[in-house]
């Protein structure tokens, strides 16, 4: 770190040092579980805790052993297969369907409107845990069991997204809208052409919200993919994790670092809109 | 004729609201439905009143599930959002890039998913060779049994739950701050506060609104926990809540009565109820906050 | 970017998704314990697999491992939904279970059409448990086991206790305990928070028929002063345990890494001993589980059928569940891993009986008492071994003293039967 990132502190006052220790234990606290985890991989398998306690990476080759062992010993590929086909089919339709319904609520007005708009919003007081069991029936009703749409479909028809790109659609100039019409756009074309454009910043930031709760979601795949080939990687994690699974440790903290990876890499590239993102939702909401 | 004036509009609505309806309405109404019917799943379902909502009312299961509940409830949420709070305020106490750095670190077990946030404090957690226990051991302390002792286990709980959601909430409570204009500072700085004062008198009347969703929020959320105390205790449908049940809650129980013993009516029953309990608390923080802004 | 993703191609790629997820009729899902699914018992379940598809090549099997919970509600959650496997193993004890939830077809014709030649290679006493009625068979008995202890002879050697002098009773064994805890290591596991490690302690000291529920008279089985001597072993146990359970990853990594002296456990956990002790990191053996006093041995045996779901293509999954439990592949099985089986005739085989964990698993079904008894009768209450594991909890946690928790969990237990 250079000299000129260090805060202009001219005094050292027993406030600043305080400030500083809690502000530097706390970002160790937060990060530690995930440096250990990455330690644990990157570590001789035959060492006990008490010997290495893993504070820091002691194997490079291990480590790359462990990752190929599980990418090519295990169903994890076909899971992370799995699990970024139902994260992207989940942001696209999202995205799609819920933009195509802002749409109409922030800019036109029509009979039932008002209704529509409570009721959808009413939704969100409700539970995940009301509605998961029913869902899991009518799905297997549907023979969906173990399939994709069974998969996605249900999580589509986020209240969520519609309120949150609602609100922002609201602020699109009517006359930008009139201007289109006069020149001989059709209501869809308004949609594809002028609106979603203009709500991109939006847009982006739904996507990347849908990501991180569609990649972390447990509960949904546990009970819709019981075939280890529609298994995603948090079943596959778990799987790894339960105590009859027959593992090591460092073969479990692989499969647990591999998941991490794409939330962690998205986070590094996207880090101000996540953070602007949430905040912005806890703001409006 | 005005309803074929909006065609266009309705065309546009429908793949939402037939989702919406399929996947959101339909559910509740027929989970509400099959909440008065005995059924597994396989055989006819048999129509059985109010006995579902009873066995659970009654049942041991769900009374440990509920307590457990309670407890966690009391202690995370008043936690977690002070703890978030102060990170808020800590973080805004420094500019530039230390203010993003620390904004970043902090957010980062936020991005973990819940699932490998339990799985990693599971390891962390392991009793005697644990890598916390080690560290403890450094400074004299005793082997804890983070996940195995029943006095322990909802501290460790509520350890991780922190260690996930204060990120979370100091981002959207750090947002509040930046709203806050700096003259009100200035202000209340010239009729001589001191910082305790000024967080008492400008900070928090400020941020109320912001605060008020934080808290909803994870009231909403404490209420329904699932993943995490699932995998602490390296859960399945047929055993789970951990040693003498003392990471039981109502979600896993649910789910344990639905998939475990096939009392999908049961499990439908369960899920109403907590539906009621829910709305309830947030309609109670919603009247709550209303009367304070009329008043 | 998604945003840009054009409409008409979304659709074609969730139609796409729709078409992978539609499975055929003569695909068969082959589930499995996870430990039949890793490493060499994977290998040789993938070439039965193999060669079965040489004969029937229309089929597709695909074989999958889960852990014992997973594995059961996988199977009944299965059967209520037409999602579940076609082929499947599961513990006898979960027979009925699984019969009541209709996930088990009645193979009793195709079996009777097998050929003489083939029925006789099994044990007779398990195709009676399989039979519950005249003319109806739920299952094929497949595998067993039966539970011993492994010890890491580093340790023992360190904490200077001789392997070679046995573990007389309950009362050496504990004197072994603590001179291992004098070197700074662990003795055991904790052996309080599986029903399978408390049946195991509680061997030591009961009978066979001492382990169990009379469904005829609505009691269980367990006498309450035998167990509140395997409590006050549990509670003994406990300074000198890891404070992890037996089955938990962590558990076998102290054993791997010399901090763990005991392990008491099945032929499942030995795979990873194994491959730690080629690599010349690990020095360990087995002996019986020990009893409670000289002469007398614990252990807890148990045996897995493998069954056939009710659906269409049934009679191909026959054939292939036949095929795999027949004599030469169960000699096989049984000669590569040691591991017990049910076919009479694929034991009797020389070049079977002389494996080492064969050898342990058929001294410790000596003395074993069974996993969960009785077979096929009837489904176990749900609340019985959280109430079982829920007393032996507080007791080792000193709430209660063991004669006085041992007769209260009796008590409960008769009383969550009665309920049922």
């Amino acid at each position: 770190m250079s000299i000129a990132l260090l805060p202009r502190m001219s005094r050292i006052t027993p406030w600043s040092v305080a400030k500083w220790t809690l502000a530097i234990c706390i970002a160790i606290v937060a990060a530690f579980p995930i440096w250990w985890m990455f330690n644990v991989v990157f570590a001789d398998p035959g060492q006990p805790v008490s010997l290495n306690p893993r504070l820091y990476p002691t194997s490079f080759s291990s480590g790359i052993s462990n990752i190929q062992r599980v990418l090519t010993e295990t169903g994890y590929l076909r899971a992370y297969y799995v699990s970024v086909a139902y994260t992207i089919l989940t942001i696209a339709g999202v995205l799609l369907v819920s933009s195509m319904a802002a749409f109409e609520f922030a800019l036109f007005d029509f009979p039932g409107k008002r209704i529509l708009f409570a009721v959808v919003m009413l939704s969100l007081m409700v539970p995940m845990a009301a509605t998961l069991i029913p869902t899991y029936l009518l799905v297997a009703r549907l023979g969906w069991l173990n399939t994709m749409q069974g998969l996605v479909l249900p999580g589509l028809a986020s209240a969520f997204g519609l309120f949150m790109l609602t609100q922002f659609m609201k602020s699109i100039p009517r006359e930008m809208l009139e201007a289109a019409r006069l020149d001989g756009a059709s209501h869809f074309q308004l949609y594809w052409h002028v609106a979603l454009p203009l709500s991109r910043t939006a847009l982006v930031t739904l996507a990347i919200l849908t990501f991180m709760k569609t990649w972390g979601n447990f509960i949904w795949p546990l009970v819709v993919s019981q075939k280890p080939e529609m298994f995603t990687v948090s079943q596959v994690v778990s799987l790894f994790n339960s105590p009859l699974s027959h593992t090591t440790v460092d073969v479990v903290m692989t499969a647990n670092l591999l998941a991490a990876v794409p939330p962690l890499i998205f986070f590094l590239i996207f880090q101000r809109r996540i953070v602007e993102g949430i905040a912005s939702t806890g703001s409006k909401g | 004729m005005r309803l074929t004036k909006s065609l266009p509009n309705f065309m546009m609505l429908t793949p939402f609201m037939l989702l919406f309806g399929a996947f959101f309405l339909y559910p509740i109404l027929s989970g509400f439905g099959y909440s008065f019917f005995d059924w597994d799943g396989i055989h006819e379902p048999a129509f059985v009143g109010l006995k579902n909502y009873e066995m659970i009312l009654n049942a041991r299961s769900s009374r440990i599930a509920a307590t457990n509940l309670l407890t966690y409830v009391m202690i995370t949420v008043p936690l977690g959002v002070s703890v978030a709070f102060g990170l808020a305020l800590l973080v805004d106490h420094f500019q530039g890039f230390w203010a993003r750095f620390f904004r970043s670190v902090y957010f980062v077990p936020v991005v973990m998913p819940l699932f490998l946030a339990a799985t990693i404090w599971r390891w962390i957690y392991a009793p005697n060779f644990g890598v916390l226990n080690l560290i403890l051991g450094w400074f004299g302390f005793e082997n804890v049994r983070f996940l195995t002792d029943p006095d322990v286990m909802l501290y460790s709980l509520i350890g991780v739950d922190v260690w996930v959601s204060a990120g979370f909430n100091m981002v959207i409570l750090l947002a509040g701050l930046k709203d806050i204009p700096r003259h009100y500072y200035e202000a209340a700085r010239l009729d001589g506060a001191n910082k305790l004062q000024e967080i008492r008198y400008v900070t928090l009347p400020m941020i109320r609104p912001v605060m008020i969703f934080v808290v909803t929020y994870s009231f909403i959320s404490a209420l329904q926990v699932f993943d995490i105390p699932w995998l602490l205790t390296g859960s399945s449908f047929l055993d789970y809540g951990g040693r003498r049940d003392a990471l039981l809650f109502p979600v896993m129980d649910m789910m344990g009565r639905g998939f475990g013993r096939l009392g999908f009516g049961q499990a439908a029953a369960y899920g109403f109820l907590l539906t009621l309990v829910i709305v309830a608390i947030t309609a109670t923080i919603f009247a709550f906050q209303r009367k304070k802004e009329n008043g | 970017m998604t945003i840009t993703m054009r409409p008409r191609v979304l659709w074609l790629a969730l139609a796409g998704a729709a078409l992978a997820g539609h499975a055929g009729a003569q695909e068969l899902d082959y589930w499995v314990y996870s430990d039949f699914a890793q490493g060499e018992a994977l290998e040789l379940q993938q070439s039965f697999i193999d060669e079965f598809k040489a004969e029937h090549p229309e089929v597709e099997i695909t074989i999958s491992g889960r852990g014992d919970d997973d594995l059961l509600t996988g199977q009944i959650a299965g059967a209520a939904s037409g999602t579940g496997p076609d082929v499947f193993m599961n513990s006898t004890s979960l027979g009925a279970i699984l019969v009541e939830a209709g996930a088990l077809k009645n193979i009793y014709e195709d079996w009777m059409a097998m050929p003489e030649e083939f029925r006789k290679q099994f044990n007779p006493d398990l195709i009676d448990m399989c039979s519950p009625e005249p003319e109806v068979m739920y299952c094929l008995p497949y595998t067993g086991y039966g539970s011993f202890m492994y010890r890491n002879l580093a340790v023992l050697k360190e904490a200077g206790i001789d392997p070679d002098a046995p573990i007389r009773d309950w009362e050496d064994w504990k004197a072994q305990m603590e001179k291992i805890e004098a070197i700074g290591k662990k003795a055991v596991p904790d052996m309080s928070q599986t029903w399978f490690s408390v049946a195991n302690a509680y061997s030591g000291v009961a009978e066979p028929g001492e382990w169990g529920i009379d469904f005829e008279n609505d009691k269980t089985l367990i006498e309450p002063d035998k167990l509140a001597a395997a409590a006050q072993l549990l509670v003994d146990m406990k300074p000198y345990s890891t404070g992890t359970s037996e089955d938990d990853q962590a558990t076998k990594d102290l054993f791997m890494s010399n901090e763990l002296a005991f392990i008491v456990g099945g032929p499942w956990i030995n795979p990873i001993f194994e491959q730690a002790a080629e690599n010349g990191d690990l020095e360990y053996d087995w002996v019986l589980v020990p009893g409670a006093e000289e002469g007398k041995h614990g252990g807890v045996k148990g045996f897995e059928f493998i069954g056939v779901a009710p659906k269409e293509n049934a009679g191909i999954s026959w054939l292939f569940a036949a095929y795999v439990a027949e004599k030469s592949q169960m000699s096989r099985w049984a000669a590569a891993l040691g591991r017990y089986n049910s076919n009479d005739e694929a034991l009797a085989d020389p070049e079977v009986s002389g494996h080492p964990l064969l050898k342990i698993t058929n001294d410790a079904a000596k003395n074993a008492i069974f996993n969960r008894p009785p077979f096929f009768v009837e489904a176990y209450p749900a609340d019985y071994w959280s109430v079982l594991l829920d007393g032996i909890a507080s007791i080792v946690e000193g709430d209660e003293t063991p004669d006085e928790g041992a007769a209260r969990i009796v008590e409960e237990l008769d009383e969550v039967i009665a309920y049922n």
